[in-house]
């Protein structure tokens, strides 16, 4: 919250006088308490529309991918409990298997935080949960079954981000050829479809600057709402991530194939404005919190480096690499990234030698690497509270590019952070546990604000 | 010519005739500014799709008089807020209101966006907001004597709000602690602009309630109502 907001207010707009004083006096010294009392906290990774837990996140809701002959062999929301004092503290504490595998990815909550959207990569359905009446018991609702078809083609829906009111799903790939090519869709918070916005090539501009290096791929979107800045990133389509990760590497057309690009887009107006390059599949996205810090990560894949995109002195939106991720010779995989609310520490995990690796971004442009740990045999994911004290980690990547063998750990380990090293604290084993592969990671909590329930649920089942 | 026609036929002379007026006039009254640090798109370089129909439901008005929410989510284009008048969240419903203060004094200076805007406040905390508080809260605005329609409603009934806010996807709940000094409910800011037909054609929550943008996109479909109205 931002003192200056409501000052800003009533300096510069018109008439304001006229309206109750006491209404602008009361949010006045609410502003000014809110910023010496009440903690909001969440994953630092969550979209800024979101609402935000108050105080410490209960659970971790982890989407599963199933494995044949273990357990069910279905996808599932996994609950695991991380309150600190609980006798359950560290253990799954509920699961709700969804129909047959789906290359479960990523999923978000709605802006309210009543639903939980879950995506499966594959299949291209939408699973929705209801972590409103229980949180800690997520409740199935509903699935959107008929993406490909309502979205004109878009297919391999990598996760949902939480606009007001709406969802907004980023694809990875398309019906027509299976390849990179794909589009940003939305949806609204009760699951009608609203509209397709195909990423632009270098036939199909939509009006973006610099698109003759346009590529059309996806897979994350972010926005950085004080600039009206969409950002997106490209990594690869439905033939690629659905095949064996040993047979992609070894064919060098299917490694022709992989996004070279992030565009930056009018968010309001939803019309790309510059394509930058990034080559080397640059994937998840993080912007900088700070009230003046225009700029975001990210990290690319096949080339082992992070990426700063960032506004220059002349307000044009710029991207260049700023550091390697490890010199280990052919790279090291990085997958998730996660910048602490303060913006000043980077967490970057890298699936191939199973590595987090942080570093000290105090200086976008300078990063420098302060620390690195084992968290397993393979790590994919990486989630960090927002008070920073916190960082949890799971290992499935894609169920045909994961590790084979005893390689093959499937975990969720809870890590403390006190600034200078990670300090085990759980670790769930979720082959040992019949669950499956976990990947993407989200906060759950009941405290947020609320007490009695005044309203049901506003999407009940259908 | 018919009453629709003829209704298209004013609102595109008009807003032809006072675009350049009004345009100079929000970037006086609207300047750039931290939260909003950028340049907002221009009216009819970009499109609305519809999300969903706006619900209805019975309320009552500032005079106590009962009224349907239908009758004024159609026939203009509403910007329709929910609040409460106990709020004191800094970005929650002050703000809001402030932003309606501001689109209903730009609508004073434009009048296609006299004639065709209208601005709606529906209070959720009925048990506080009764007709006669929200008559109190609102006088300034009935001082006013130019500027597009604002209406400022309370709920008839906790059903008939259940109803409403569900239909709306407006998120409340009362604090736990009621004392809270944000105000006893907690709730998320919901602002929603409707079409003319009662389609919802966007949703604003405090981080987007820029002004100039819901300007920008009430702008938007008076020009999609012109560009219609010449097929």
């Amino acid at each position: 919250m931002n003192p200056s907001n409501i000052k800003t207010s009533i300096n510069t707009h018109v008439r304001v006088s006229k309206i109750p004083k006491a209404v602008f006096a009361g949010a006045l010294a609410v502003t000014l308490s809110c910023s010496l009392g009440t903690t909001l906290a969440d994953e630092t990774c969550s979209s800024p529309y979101l609402a935000r837990i108050e105080g410490q996140e209960e659970f971790v809701y982890v989407w599963t991918l199933g494995v044949e002959g273990l357990g069910d062999g279905s996808d599932k929301l996994v609950t695991v409990d991380v309150k600190p004092d609980s006798p359950t503290y560290g253990k799954v504490i509920n699961s709700v298997s969804v129909e047959g595998r789906n290359e479960a990815h990523h999923g978000g909550f709605t802006d309210d935080r009543r639903q939980l959207w879950l995506a499966g990569l594959d299949t291209s359905r939408v699973f929705i949960f209801d972590v409103y009446t229980d949180p800690s018991k997520p409740r199935y609702v509903k699935t959107i079954d008929n993406f490909e078809k309502t979205t004109g083609g878009a297919i391999g829906p990598h996760g949902a981000y939480a606009l007001p009111g709406r969802m907004l799903i980023p694809c990875l790939s398309n019906a027509k050829d299976k390849g990179g090519r794909t589009a940003l869709v939305e949806f609204s918070n009760d699951g009608n479809y609203i509209a397709t916005h195909w990423l632009p090539t270098k036939e199909d501009a939509h009006g973006a600057a610099d698109a003759k290096i346009a590529d059309g791929y996806g897979y994350d979107a972010r926005v950085l709402p004080r600039k009206n800045a969409l950002l997106t990133s490209s990594f690869t389509g439905w033939n690629n991530y659905m095949t064996e990760f040993s047979k992609v590497t070894a064919d060098p057309e299917a490694m022709k194939h992989f996004g070279q690009t992030m565009v930056m887009w009018d968010f309001h107006a939803r019309q790309p404005k510059k394509v930058l390059q990034v080559p080397g599949a640059p994937l998840e996205i993080r912007w900088a919190w700070g009230a003046s810090h225009n700029y975001a990560f990210t990290a690319t894949a096949l080339t082992s480096k992070l990426w700063l995109v960032y506004m220059d002195d002349k307000g044009e939106w710029q991207a260049k690499d700023v550091a390697p991720i490890s010199n280990v010779k052919g790279g090291v995989l990085p997958v998730d990234i996660s910048l602490s609310a303060d913006d000043k520490t980077l967490f970057v995990c890298s699936f191939m030698d199973g590595k987090c690796r942080v570093f000290d971004v105090s200086d976008p442009h300078r990063p420098k690497q302060i620390y690195e740990k084992q968290i397993g045999r393979q790590v994919n994911m990486v989630s960090e509270s927002w008070d920073g004290k916190r960082v949890y980690f799971t290992s499935s990547l894609l169920a045909r590019w994961d590790k084979q063998g005893a390689d093959n750990e499937q975990f969720l380990r809870g890590y403390a952070w006190n600034g200078k090293e990670l300090t085990p604290r759980f670790d769930l084993d979720f082959t040992a546990l019949k669950l499956g592969r976990p990947h993407h990671m989200l906060f759950g909590a009941k405290n947020m604000g609320s007490g009695p329930r005044l309203t049901a649920l506003n999407n009940p089942p259908q | 010519m018919s009453r629709t026609r003829g209704r298209l036929f004013t609102i595109a002379l008009v807003l032809g005739a006072c675009r350049t007026i009004v345009t100079a006039a929000s970037e006086d009254l609207l300047p750039r500014n931290s939260d909003y640090d950028y340049e907002p798109p221009a009216p009819g370089s970009y499109t609305l799709p519809a999300i969903k129909t706006a619900a209805d439901g019975a309320l009552l008005d500032s005079s106590g008089k009962a009224i349907n929410l239908r009758d004024l989510t159609h026939g203009r284009i509403t910007v329709l807020g929910f609040i409460y008048t106990r709020c004191a969240a800094p970005k929650g419903c002050p703000y809001a209101t402030n932003v309606f203060d501001q689109l209903h004094s730009l609508s004073a200076k434009d009048k296609a966006l006299t004639l065709n805007m209208r601005l709606v406040s529906v209070s959720f905390d009925p048990d506080h907001d009764t007709p006669q508080h929200l008559a109190e809260y609102s006088e300034w605005v009935r001082e006013t004597k130019s500027g597009c329609d604002w209406r400022f409603v309370t709920a008839k009934s906790r059903t008939e709000l259940d109803s409403i806010l569900s239909g709306y996807g407006q998120a409340v709940d009362k604090r736990s602690n009621p004392s809270d000094a944000q105000g006893p409910l907690y709730h998320i800011l919901r602002v929603f602009l409707i079409d003319r037909d009662g389609r919802i054609r966007n949703i604003y929550s405090s981080a987007t309630l820029d002004p100039r943008l819901v300007l920008a996109d009430v702008k938007t479909l008076l020009l999609e109502e012109t560009k219609l109205s010449k097929q």
